[in-house]
């Protein structure tokens, strides 16, 4: 209960002083290296929340694309406001998701996988042969609003954070619990009246409308969006995150996300090392860390006040 | 008379090549206790699974206090109020005891102080009262299967279903459990069907007897009748030797 406590008061500072950092901050590249960890923290706890009802949704990669093409669409070709084209990346997502829950949904494990694994790459296929989407060369040109530049890290980090934070509170409510209900053993859940297959689609549905808010959102700050930005590979990275930092609470998908992010920057330019280092790392952290930073962190702190008692 | 609470008219259940329940027809009355054996493989399990909506059965039909109810879902029957439990004992191991309660009176309570209430009444009752906050996986065997029950009856079932409630129980736990199997039924007026291959218990606690062999109703009776049955004789005794 206590260590609960100073948990939040920990997680509220830090996100205190990296929102200071953000307002105040004029460094242009540690910025962006602020907005796309805020993205890549999104994409973290999105895939996070489908792992709660037990599925792995690599579909994450689609509804993040479609949030990203939906955002571009509206500012570049119907020259919407840009609140808009945040809301109709998530709406998009919300609709196509509702469809693709209902259709897939019955199954589970590795069939919910492999299905959502081959939804993710022929939504991108279709991108490539779709003239209007920018074909394989995608879609360029996506900025916000000129007036926003200043402001864009700060908004940026305030709507992913809102977006994980309302992730975070439907975890802590009842809702979550069944979540948690249904990955322990989710005929349990059906003997008592609750409809499963229901709750996984809410489930899908709140994890994609984040993460098609949050892809609206990178097509505003990369400014540039192509096919192969949105592949399965978007997940794999997002399952790294989750398992670097520790998949026992929100926390640890964040802080996975934000290492991850910034230690891909430093090795970028390193040419092929840089992925054999990355995949070196990730590797190496889950032998010795097998629950992640923080879980690690926590046996740590154990040790350490076990030995003082 | 009353009007029964479950009718399954000929309900006949195949997989492949097997019929697991064959052609087999019973009531269940309001406020009793029934009684379902029959060697391994009979077909019990299959019924429950029948009955309780996880199987659509092949041909038959299931009413439930007067409503057609086969093949509505699972969670839909549950929510008329016909709730089982499983056989090798179900719960959500990770989760505590209060939560796996709860879980179970989610449905059937609407408001948070409400359920906070059902879960602590009915672990008191099946004897978790001092547990609420352990892990459900790191009970006991005998607090397991007590578990198992409670989430089944958190949704506080006009019949409740147990799937051999008492398997792995030792005798002081056995008895515990038919105690409070019996405070079910009195106390709170649910209607119980029990699968058990313990003879001496099921003939003690049911008022009638339905017996399966090989997916099909050999006999049905008041305890006093299914002993002195023949064919239930042959059935357990016979045919192996
Ligand atoms: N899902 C299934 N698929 C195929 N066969 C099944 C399935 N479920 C049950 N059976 C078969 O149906 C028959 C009846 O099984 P059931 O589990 O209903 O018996 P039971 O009376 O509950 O036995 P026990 O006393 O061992 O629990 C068995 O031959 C079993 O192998
Ligand atoms: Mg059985």
């Amino acid at each position: 209960m206590r260590s609960a406590r100073a948990g939040q008061i920990v997680v509220a500072l830090a996100a205190a002083a990296v929102l200071a950092f953000a307002v105040l901050g004029d460094d242009e590249y540690t910025q962006h290296l602020l907005m796309w960890t805020a993205l890549n923290a999104v994409l973290a706890v999105g895939l996070r929340f489908m792992l709660l009802v037990g599925e792995t949704n690599i579909g994450t990669g689609a509804f993040y694309g479609m949030g990203a093409y939906m955002g571009a669409i509206c500012t570049t070709k119907w020259g919407l406001p840009f609140p808009l084209a945040l809301l109709a990346g998530g709406l998009l997502a919300i609709v196509v998701s509702t469809g693709f829950g209902l259709v897939t949904l019955r199954t589970k494990g590795p069939y919910f996988m492999l299905i959502s694994f081959a939804f993710t790459e022929v939504v991108r296929l279709i991108y490539t042969r779709v003239e209007w989407l920018g074909g394989n060369s995608g879609i360029i040109g996506i900025f916000p609003p000129q007036a926003l530049d200043p402001w864009m890290s700060v908004l940026t980090f305030l709507l992913c954070g809102g977006l994980i934070l309302m992730m975070y509170l439907c975890e802590q409510s009842n809702l979550g619990r069944v979540f948690r209900a249904i990955q322990n053993n989710d005929a349990v859940v059906e003997t008592v009246g609750i409809d499963v297959v229901q709750i996984k689609l809410v489930c899908l549905v709140i994890a994609s409308f984040s993460v098609g808010i949050a892809g609206s959102l990178h097509a505003h700050i990369y400014n540039v969006i192509s096919p192969g930005d949105f592949s399965y590979l978007v997940p794999v990275f997002a399952l790294a995150y989750i398992k670097i930092g520790g998949d026992a609470n929100v926390m640890g998908a964040v802080i996975g996300a934000a290492i991850l992010t910034v230690l891909a920057q430093m090795l970028q330019g390193m040419g092929s090392l840089e992925h054999v280092l990355f995949g070196g790392a990730i590797v190496a952290s889950m032998l010795v860390l097998p629950d992640g930073l923080l879980g690690g962190g926590r046996r740590l702190l154990r040790l350490f006040s076990r030995g003082r008692a | 008379m009353t009007a029964p609470l479950l009718v399954a008219q000929a309900i006949s259940r195949r997989f492949g090549g097997i019929l697991a329940v064959n052609d087999f027809s019973f009531e269940i009355q309001p406020g009793e206790v029934m009684g379902l054996i029959g060697p391994n493989g009979a077909g019990k399990s299959t019924t429950f699974n029948v009955i309780s909506g996880f199987y659509k059965p092949t041909t038959g039909k299931l009413t439930f206090l007067g409503e057609d109810i086969t093949g509505l879902s699972a969670a839909a029957i549950s929510r008329r109020g016909l709730v089982r439990t499983f056989q090798h004992g179900s719960l959500l191991r990770e989760m505590t005891v209060h939560d796996n309660i709860l879980i179970g009176a989610l449905r059937a309570v609407r408001d948070n102080s409400g359920r906070e209430m059902r879960v602590r009444e009915t672990a008191a009752l099946l004897g978790l009262g001092g547990l609420l906050h352990a892990t459900a996986g790191s009970l006991p065997h005998g607090l397991q299967r007590m578990l198992s029950i409670a989430i089944a009856f958190a949704a506080r079932p006009k019949l409740l279903c147990l799937d051999e409630p008492l398997t792995g129980l030792n005798s002081t736990e056995a008895v515990a459990a038919l105690e409070v199997i019996g405070r079910i039924r009195d106390e709170y007026e649910t209607t119980i069907l029990l699968v058990d291959h313990n003879m001496r218990v099921v003939m003690r606690i049911c008022d009638r007897i339905a017996v399966l062999n090989y997916g099909q109703k050999l006999a049905e009776g008041t305890p006093e009748e299914i002993r002195n049955n023949p064919d239930v004789i042959r059935a357990y005794l016979g045919d192996g030797e």
